[in-house]
């Protein structure tokens, strides 16, 4: 028995005269790996999560974390998983200290045991400045790293996350995804992760699953997932229509999917990055240079909409997502 | 951002033996305790109303009450029990306001994800309330002999009084905390523990149980708060009753028996996994 897998079998959550919200998922969480559970809101994602941290009772199916079932044995499922829910669980009129402390008693240390852990853990979220203020008065991203700590008090050895940087702002964002890799990397915590950005997804899980309406619609690593879409884009943007159409015409033989928009042309190949030298050849033989060339990859944005046929409504998220995937290289 | 190495723990964590409920009603106790101590706002209007009432009455009726037979002693005596009950009853919504923030705030979830103890999640706000009660009654007592109270029974007898104001608060308690558990809205629990104020005047609240009659006879006999004020007003006016105490420990008794059954239908309700 692996003491930090997360194995879920054909879980189904029915609600009755509702939609069934979880319906027959099917995935394992390796020791030590991120799980990145990725769904627009109403997927079912927080209910799996639900059930997986035992406040919730499957409809059918068989899910065990850490070894433990979460139906028969849900307080070794308690005393070996730590959560940290979608919504900030804090008593906004204790003190950061005053809640780790608590939290630890109640997993059963000593008070002096207790103390030092909190301590530790406020230096590790980087709290310890603030150890004696009121949680009512800290920032969201403070909250959010405070919950964190909370969830780690009794040392476990597999943590969820529910969308733990929904609301954050991106440099709070960063810090709590620095945090999680920390905590898998360090302590080997096996993480399971519900996001409904695509960017955290990638960035932090080492296999990702998309879940839509209650079922997995595709699942692998980020890499693999992106590949599966195929290709990468060269995008030449021209002066005005007529170079870019000459632009098109020179380029036509380079690629199957060649595109004219306007003043852009978009060059579809698998390995674009290795074409780009070729390209900027080929266009300065017949003495056109470009306004602006950048190479787009795959994005989970582009394999979520291909396997569910919409985008992901996460604004925030899918701007600095280009941000990223596009390095632009000027020329000329 | 710190880079300290936590270490995992050798010892299996499962296998830490299990946290005796006392221990985790007394850590719970002390949290709600220490949270209630921080919002003052809520703790200071029901003892303001109390002492304010006691003034009040006291001041226009206290001449006047010697027209009423079978007051049995000062009228201090006989209304300040009703001062502490209306505080009893508005106090005994401070528990389940306590309760009600957890589950707004998503800290009762933060809880029932621990191995705490479930009934613990009922008895520590509960208890907590009660001493806040305790506290505001023995803050109403305080005023009384301010006032001029001379207690018939002596100190012992204040207690007493306390004490029976902390009985049936924390009987009540058990009706605002299942409202608590059972909406998990505060508006919701706010309403329920204004159900209890009709019930002060369904009482001998202005005059003695004898000059009662008709309905209001009938709805006093069954109203527990009758037998609470009879003791309270015996302790104060005349002396130790011990069928009066006996009568209204059972009153309080009874209530509270029945409203932590609504209360642990409530909490399984509640924490029930669906």
């Amino acid at each position: 028995m692996k003491d930090r897998e997360i194995v879920v079998e054909n879980l189904v959550k029915a609600y009755p005269g509702k939609v069934t919200a979880v319906d027959g998922v099917n995935f394992r969480v390796d020791e030590g790996k991120i799980f990145g559970f990725l769904g627009p809101n109403g997927a079912g994602k927080s209910t799996t999560v639900k059930i997986l941290t035992t406040l919730a009772l499957p409809t059918s199916g068989h899910v065990t974390v850490g070894g433990y079932d979460v139906v028969s044995q849900a307080t070794d499922v308690r005393r070996v998983a730590g959560v940290a829910l979608q919504d900030v669980g804090i008593d906004p009129l204790m003190k950061s200290m005053e809640l780790l402390v608590l939290q630890g008693r109640l997993f059963g240390a000593s008070k002096a045991d207790a103390t030092s852990r909190a301590k530790e853990l406020l230096d590790l979220v980087n709290l310890s400045d603030v150890a004696d203020r009121r949680a009512g008065t800290y920032s969201g991203g403070m909250r959010r790293r405070l919950d964190l700590a909370m969830a780690l008090v009794h040392q476990p050895r597999v943590l969820f996350l529910d969308e733990p940087t929904t609301g954050l702002d991106p440099a709070s964002r960063r810090d709590v995804w620095r945090e999680v890799r920390r905590l898998n990397r360090e302590l080997g915590i096996t993480i399971f992760l519900t996001t409904q950005y695509l960017e955290e997804a990638d960035e932090l899980a080492d296999t990702v699953a998309i879940i839509v309406a209650g079922k997995i619609v595709s699942e692998g690593s980020p890499a693999s997932l992106k590949a599966a879409m195929g290709e990468e884009s060269i995008n030449l943007v021209f002066a005005t229509p007529e170079l870019a159409e000459q632009g098109r015409s020179t380029l036509a033989q380079m690629s199957d999917r060649i595109q004219l928009d306007r003043e852009t042309v978009r060059l579809y190949l698998s390995k674009a990055a290795g074409a780009i030298p070729s390209v900027i050849t080929q266009l300065q033989n017949v003495q056109l240079a470009p306004v602006s060339l950048t190479l787009t990859q795959p994005t989970l944005d582009d394999v979520f909409l291909q396997v569910t046929g919409q985008r992901l409504i996460a604004s925030e998220a899918i701007k600095s997502k280009n941000s990223r995937s596009q390095r632009r290289q000027e020329v000329n | 951002m710190t880079t300290k190495a936590l270490e995992l723990p050798v010892s299996h964590p499962a296998e830490n033996k299990p946290i005796s409920l006392p221990v985790h009603i007394f850590l719970l106790v002390v949290r709600s305790l220490t949270t209630l101590l921080r919002t003052p706002e809520a703790l200071l209007p029901p003892v303001a109303i109390s002492i304010f009432f006691l003034v009040i009455y006291q001041s226009t009726l206290g001449k006047a009450a010697s027209f009423i037979p079978g007051i049995g002693g000062s009228y201090l005596g006989f209304i300040l029990p009703l001062s502490i009950v209306s505080g009893s009853l508005s106090g005994s919504g401070i528990a389940a306001q306590n309760l009600v923030r957890d589950i707004e705030r998503g800290y009762f979830d933060k809880l029932l994800l621990t191995p705490v103890r479930r009934a613990a999640l009922l008895l520590a706000p509960i208890l907590a309330g009660a001493v806040i009660l305790g506290i505001q009654a023995a803050i109403v007592v305080g005023v009384g002999l301010i006032l001029g109270l001379k207690p018939a029974t002596g100190f012992l007898g204040l207690l007493a009084v306390i004490g029976l104001g902390v009985l049936l608060g924390i009987g009540f308690s058990g009706f605002t905390v299942s409202a608590a558990l059972g909406s998990g809205s505060a508006a919701a629990t706010q309403g329920a523990s204004f159900l209890f104020f009709p019930l002060t005047f369904l009482a001998p609240t202005f005059v003695p149980l004898a000059l009662l009659s008709g309905w209001l006879e009938v709805a006093a006999k069954i109203n527990p708060i009758t037998y609470v004020l009879e003791a309270m007003r015996a302790l104060l006016n005349t002396g130790w009753d011990g069928k009066a105490i006996g009568t209204a420990i059972l009153a309080c008794l009874v209530l509270a028996v029945a409203m932590y059954a609504l209360a642990a239908f409530a909490l399984h309700v509640r924490t029930r996994r669906v």
